[in-house]
């Protein structure tokens, strides 16, 4: 077993239900981070079966949540029932809400079984670096007998249905990728886990991309689309995100912008690489793996790339698909990415972003000499531009079909009633373009407008003072005085 | 200028060459600069007079320029420069001039409205029961009655209030908890909505729309009830209601001897609030369309849009920016944004505000004033932007937008109002070639929450004070003066009624405020303005090279640099750089400890219960309609159309929650963003 990963510390972090006051957790997490732990960020405003559901799927060893709109007594107790009922009162629960939460509420909550609320003068005596220092403590496993601690011990009560009206035992599965990071066994785990039929082999779907491509958007709108589509149908999503070298920690934050898996048949695990430097931690695999024998229909792989070079994915998934955006620089640029040789589909999201039509040119033309396709028509090409930001979006639409398409002819697996054979019709288009694009220097005409305006007003002021003067001087002249 | 004459008279060789020049520099000034020069003197005659007459609309209005002071001093409402220069006299009618005029910079009217002062009184807590008697508490005797409301997180994020105990907690805490158009009514009973002195604002963001229809249907079924009353038609009316619902089904008030209050043959049974004459309750459960004639209806209907008055928040921007109440997707909130505003036209809504365009939460989330001031009208600009390109008149609806800003201890904060029109000003007139109303930009100062600490609380209102002042002097439009106690708990009666005191010993007894333009001709406030001015232009541009306000927002740009800002004033306010009394200087002989407060107002369960069981009873009665409702709002929502034309019908029948789960379906849920 690795030392340094079965000691990594996992915490899921969130601001209460409705409450935008994301300030506090937001630096609380840095510092966590910084502290070497892996931190699952959800934001703000996020109900106690979000966050509970998050951290059983992740395994995670603690939830750190702020609370500053009330109604703290409630919503803690309520979390603490949930993981009990889940079978997962292992999980600690931490908080903070500064002056809102009373003295005598504190001492109730941590009569309920709340590990710690933290007060106004426990951040003045302990300071910040000290109450993060007392989570990670109380969190962490010791590195002998941790067999025995309460985390580990849990599953043995795993027995019992599975936890929040899930398809799928996600206890399980969440600890069996734990124990696989570990280097551990994990078929013990998964002996006699329920739900596990499978209807059709599970098939691995692989998204990359640069940072900022949108690439969680796209995810999140691919699986909302899986789910209304195919009712009966499972969807896990393995996630991964690069650990800070220098710290051992991590900022997984791929769930922050995901609205749609928050659901009984669907599954998210956010990895990090650890000490691995690559784009995928050595642990992917297993966790791919893990998803497939638990029996999930389709397992999305997300991952950051390393580079333009990177296409390591590939070893991973059936199909896969590179997302991008409009903003890649010159068209010589195209010809470094890999994965415009390999990709099953390429996805140009953000595509009401100023030259996308010259880049979905310009892709197609690269992907067409790739892949020597010179006579092929532009659009049966599996290059399809998205707005992922947009609701509804054509272009998503389009992508999703594409992709199950794709999984079709790959694999055989038809997810559902057959897919009419998607022609491209046209590229999606920004439907309300809040700004036209004409208008968006609009502050700069403004600034304009009134600096113009400004240095008229002081040209015609000096002109003012200009006539102020001849007058009194035209005056003088008159009176006479001059002659004197 | 008059004096002009004079010097064409004689000529000498040498006033024959000045008088040439004097031709050809004349000949360059623009006409309406020469019309400025030509009219001083009358201008200077016009302020000198005893009293001042203007025109509001078709209202003639005659108000005193002067107040006598126990000495015997008259000090006069506005004073004018005593300028000699030309030149000087043109630049400060240019840049500054007198209030009502272009560029407006020291205030957008004349003189101040006399008998109402810019105070708003506020309230929200537990059910719409508990927060209407406190506002006819607050406003008893006062003869304008400015409401403003809070809401409970529930309401703010768009949910009903539930069972489910992470939702219960929070029902009717720091905020009223209102789910139905009933709520709404009961919110607002006893106050006539469309009374020209009755002007309500309303805190709420992002189901903003929702609760607008909420309130547009409370007003409109008042002036109904109205009409019934003197028609005589109150037994008719409540016949139609008792065939509709069995007793037991009735929304009821709950009267503050805990007795329920119900129309019977005409009259109101019940114990109401102190204040409170019962307007707003005859029609609990129904709308005015049910029990009236549709023409008739219609007739009221048009009056109450085109009278009420009041605010909603509904300013989205800053929301994604710096408060987080965001529930749809930016994009489908802005088209929601627009949908009120092009119903606003339509429906000739002129006396309500349909955003107030906030720098208040970007300011207590860490910004400085600059900062806050820049954000703000950008975001303002931005929305007329997105107006003009829906293909709606700049003029039609720039006066449904009002500001609101915080005052904090900064010296920027003595001119933001100054600012903030001039720039308005400008821009409306030179850029967007909009009228004179258009131009005047009308703002709300609340003073600012964050400057006030948990140490030596008593301390407060001092700052408090200041930042009033600074309000007042600036001109605002409206203002919120906090209690002292906001740092460590929820307000009670007697920090409320210290608050109101401020701004009330500022407006009747401090002498100097009874001139209403103090800050001109000041040489620090004038170079402020210069500087403040410059720096929000710099900004402009900094937001520009990102794409403007939406394309720096995708990159989090205004939210970063508020966290810097944010970050700067903790560091000094930590190390002492930034002097605070009994916070990090001055601390009394215990080292001004921070105190806790004694209790903490919450909602009770009797509430909590009563607002669920009021909700039940509501999607009970109108669950044949609602999914139909609901289905055809989504078909609006798909078809593109207007989405708030049909919410003021599908609130009728819909709750809340029950609405933003249908719009979720078809315009997306928010995104949040790290």
């Amino acid at each position: 077993m690795s030392e340094q990963n079965h000691l990594k510390v996992r915490i899921v972090t969130a601001a209460s239900l409705f409450d935008g006051h994301d300030a506090a957790i937001n630096i609380m997490r840095r510092i966590l981070q910084s502290k070497g732990a892996e931190i699952i960020h959800l934001g703000h405003n996020r109900s106690v079966h979000e966050i509970v559901e998050c951290a059983i799927e992740e395994d995670a060893h603690g939830i750190a949540i702020t609370s500053y709109q009330g109604g703290h007594v409630e919503f803690f107790k309520y979390m603490k029932d949930l993981l009990d009922k889940s079978g997962c009162g292992h999980i600690k629960i931490f908080g903070g809400g500064g002056g809102t939460i009373l003295p005598a509420e504190i001492e109730e909550l941590h009569q309920y079984g709340i590990s710690r609320i933290y007060s106004p003068d426990d951040g003045r005596k302990m300071g910040l670096e000290g109450m993060i220092q007392d989570v990670i403590d109380q969190c962490k496993i010791p590195a002998v007998n941790w067999r025995s601690t309460p985390y580990f011990k849990a599953s043995e009560k795993w027995d019992t249905g599975n936890p929040l009206q899930e398809t799928k035992d996600i206890r399980r599965i969440a600890r069996a990728i734990t124990l696989a990071e570990m280097e551990e066994s994990f078929t013990d785990i998964l002996q006699n886990i329920t739900g596990a039929k499978k209807t059709s082999p599970p098939v691995v779907l692989g998204f990359t991309g640069t940072g900022g491509a949108g690439k969680s958007s796209v995810t999140d709108e691919v699986v909302r689309r899986f789910l209304n589509a195919y009712e009966d149908r499972t969807i896990a999503v393995v996630s991964v995100d690069p650990s800070k070298k220098k710290t051992g920690g991590a900022l997984l934050g791929d769930r922050i912008r995901m609205n749609s898996i928050s659901h009984p048949r669907a599954y998210m695990r956010s990895m990090a690489t650890r000490e691995d430097n690559s784009a995928l931690s050595g642990y992917v695999k297993d966790a791919l793996e893990i998803c497939k024998v638990v029996g999930f229909d389709l397992v999305i792989l997300e991952s950051a790339g390393v580079g333009q070079s990177d296409a390591s994915i590939l070893d991973y998934c059936d199909v896969s698909m590179y997302v991008m955006t409009p903003e890649y620089g010159a068209p010589s640029q195209l010809e470094k990415i890999n994965m415009l040789d390999y990709a099953d589909v390429i996805c140009i999201n953000k595509f009401d972003k100023a030259g996308a039509l010259d880049a979905l040119h310009d892709i197609r033309k690269q992907y067409k000499r790739n892949h020597l396709l010179f006579s092929a028509k532009d659009e049966e090409l599996p290059i399809v531009g998205t707005i992922a930001a947009q609701f509804n979006d054509a272009g998503i639409n389009e992508l999703f079909e594409r992709l199950m398409e794709k999984i079709k002819e790959k694999t055989g697996v038809l997810m559902g009633d057959p897919i009419m054979h998607h022609t491209h019709t046209k590229d999606t288009s920004s439907k309300s373009q809040i700004i036209p694009p004409k208008r968006v220097r609009y502050l700069s005409e403004i600034t304009e407008t009134i600096q113009e305006y400004d240095q008229w007003a002081n040209e015609q002021s000096a002109l003012a003072t200009k006539l102020y003067q001849l007058h009194g001087a035209i005056e003088i002249l008159n009176s006479g005085e001059t002659q004197a | 200028m008059s004096s002009e004459k004079n010097a064409q008279k004689q000529a000498t060789p040498e006033a024959g060459i000045l008088r040439t020049a004097y031709r050809q520099i004349k000949a360059q000034l623009h006409p309406d600069v020469k019309k400025l020069m030509e009219q001083w003197s009358q201008l200077q005659d016009r302020y000198a007079a005893d009293n001042y007459e203007f025109k509001v609309r078709d209202k003639t209005i005659k108000q005193p320029l002067t107040y006598k002071s126990l000495s015997g001093t008259y000090v006069r409402k506005v004073v004018l420069p005593k300028y000699k220069d030309w030149g000087d006299i043109v630049k400060w009618q240019l840049q500054e001039n007198v209030p009502g005029e272009f560029p407006f910079t020291a205030g957008v009217f004349p003189l101040k409205r006399e008998g109402e002062d810019p105070t708003r009184m506020f309230a929200g807590e537990g059910g719409p029961e508990r927060t209407n008697k406190r506002f006819h508490y607050v406003s008893l005797g006062q003869p304008a009655k400015r409401l403003s409301t809070a809401f409970d997180s529930v309401t703010l994020y768009g949910e009903d209030p539930d069972h489910r105990p992470d939702i219960y907690g929070k029902v009717g805490n720091s905020g009223v908890s209102i789910a139905t158009v009933d709520d709404a009514k009961k919110l607002y009973s006893g106050f006539d909505l469309c009374d020209a002195k009755t002007s309500v604002s309303m805190t709420i963001n992002g189901p903003a729309p929702i609760l607008l229809a909420f309130f547009m249907n409370a007003a409109i079924d008042q002036q109904c009830e109205k009409y019934i009353m003197e028609h005589g038609l109150a037994d008719e009316v409540n016949k139609k209601i008792e065939a509709k619902y069995a007793l037991s089904e009735l929304p009821k008030y709950m009267g503050t001897d805990g007795k329920l209050i119900i129309p019977q043959k005409g009259a109101l049974t019940g114990g109401l609030p102190e204040g409170n004459n019962g307007l707003g309750l005859r029609l609990l459960g129904l709308s005015g369309k049910d029990v009236l004639p549709a023409e008739i209806y219609q007739q009221i209907r048009a009056h109450a849009m085109a009278t009420v008055r009041g605010t909603v928040q509904a300013d989205i921007l800053k929301e994604d920016q710096a408060q987080n109440t965001c529930i749809f997707s930016t994009e489908f909130a802005l088209k929601l944004m627009g949908d009120v505003q092009q119903y606003f036209i339509e429906h000739k809504v002129q006396n309500f505000y349909s955003v107030s365009i906030s720098g208040y939460h970007i300011a207590e989330a860490g910004a400085n004033p600059v900062t806050q001031l820049a954000f703000t009208l950008a975001n303002g600009f931005t929305y007329v932007e997105y107006y003009l390109s829906r293909g709606m008149h700049i003029d039609d609806f720039a006066p449904n937008l009002s500001f609101f800003f915080s005052n904090g201890m900064d010296p920027e904060y003595s001119v933001i109002g100054r600012v903030a029109r001039r720039i308005w000003a400008k821009a409306m007139k030179y850029k967007y070639k909009a009228n004179e109303r258009s131009q005047k930009l009308k703002y709300h100062i609340q003073t600012s929450g964050r400057s006030l600490h948990a140490q030596e609380i008593d301390f407060n209102d001092i700052r408090t004070t200041l930042q009033a002042l600074y309000a007042i002097y600036d001109n605002c439009n409206s203002l919120h003066t906090n209690a002292y106690d906001e740092a460590i708990t929820t307000p009670t009666e007697e920090s409320v009624r210290r608050a109101m005191a401020i701004q009330l010993i500022i407006n009747r007894e401090l002498g100097t405020a009874k001139n209403e333009n103090p800050n001109q001709g000041s040489f620090l406030i004038e170079e402020l303005t210069d500087l403040v001015e410059e720096a929000v232009l710099s900004e402009f541009n900094r937001i520009s090279e990102r794409g403007g306000v939406l394309g720096a927002m995708e990159r989090m740009y205004q939210r970063n640099k508020i966290q810097e800002e944010s970050l700067l004033y903790e560091h000094m306010k930590h190390t002492g750089e930034l002097p605070l009394v009994g916070v990090n200087t001055f601390l009394n002989k215990q080292g001004s400890p921070t105190i806790l407060p004694a209790e903490v107002i919450r909602s009770t369960r009797d509430e909590k219960e009563a607002q669920i069981n009021a909700l039940q009873a509501f999607q009970k009665r109108h669950k044949n309609q609602c999914k139909e409702k609901l289905k055809r709002l989504q078909e609006v929502a798909l078809r593109n159309e207007n989405i708030f034309e049909e919410l003021m019908e599908t609130v009728q029948y819909c709750s809340l929650g029950q609405i933003t789960n249908a719009l979720y379906a078809v315009g997306g849920k928010y995104r949040r963003n790290m």
